[in-house]
């Protein structure tokens, strides 16, 4: 049946990105805790990172640091690691994914794919409906504070 | 205004989904699309009122016939949800590229182009 071919297109993602960086300089970004941390969060977040013991079974544990005060913990474990090439983890706090991050040598340039993998239709539908939901309570309360600042 | 049912709710569930996946291409009659299922008719009635709640199918009467159609419009408001959720990944690609950026500057100096 159709949909056995398309078996995981309801609760994927995938991106790609040509980064104009030799592929070892992306692998040294991705692979080091200390690059990682200053590119991982969100613009306004910041990273701690615990623990980033990058071999198959390896732990890696990092907070992002929210601009609120608000801290998130991140849980996951290193499934796959292949040096220059690949990277896959399984995100094991909430929400579950696997995630994999494939570098292709170009020269000067390296070709990024980054895919990330949800347990179920459902948890990824969950995820993108929160998401949304943050999104839209982020905007309101970016809408209450200009609101504010006019009544003053 | 009347809450319509969540199309969220609505296609979160594998048998929802794949009536949507039968009837995308044509409308199919209410029992041939129950004889697809190994439920009773009864749940597969069910099934269609949460989704046509949800305004992703319509049912249109033909004598005896029951037509069920897919409205896929609806399913671009959730199209658009995935790709803001996307957005949020894109942009650490972003951060990752401006990042490299400064490695190289440190690395290699400012010749950009003549290492």
């Amino acid at each position: 049946m159709e949909t056995k071919m398309m078996d995981t297109k309801d609760r994927e993602l995938l991106m790609t990105r040509k980064l104009n960086a030799p592929v070892a300089l992306v692998w040294e970004a991705w692979s080091n805790s200390a690059h990682i941390a200053s590119w991982w969060g969100p613009n306004d977040f910041t990273t701690t990172i615990s623990k980033m013991d990058l071999r198959p079974g390896g732990e890696w544990n990092l907070v992002m640091h929210g601009p609120d005060g608000t801290d998130y913990d991140n849980k996951s474990i290193f499934r796959e690691v292949v040096p220059l090439k690949k990277i896959v983890y399984e995100h094991l706090s909430y929400p579950s994914f696997l995630t994999t991050v494939e570098f292709e040598d170009l020269g000067e340039q390296t070709l990024l794919k980054w895919h990330m993998l949800f347990e179920s239709a459902e948890v990824f539908l969950q995820v993108v409906k929160t998401y949304k939901a943050d999104k839209g309570l982020e905007q309101n309360v970016e809408k209450l504070e200009v609101y504010l600042s006019k009544m003053k | 205004m009347i809450a319509r049912r969540d199309v969220y709710q609505a296609i979160a569930d594998p048998t929802r989904r794949t009536i949507i996946d039968m009837i995308a291409a044509q409308p199919q009659n209410v029992n041939a699309i129950a004889e697809k299922f190994d439920v009773t008719r009864q749940a597969i009635s069910l099934h269609l009122k949460v989704l046509t709640e949800a305004g992703l199918v319509t049912v249109t009467k033909k004598g005896r016939d029951h037509f069920c159609e897919a409205q896929l419009d609806q399913l671009c408001e959730v199209s658009a949800w995935v790709d803001q959720y996307r957005q949020h990944w894109e942009r650490k690609i972003d951060a990752l590229e401006t990042y490299l950026e400064k490695l190289k500057k440190e690395k290699y100096g400012n010749q950009n182009d003549g290492y």
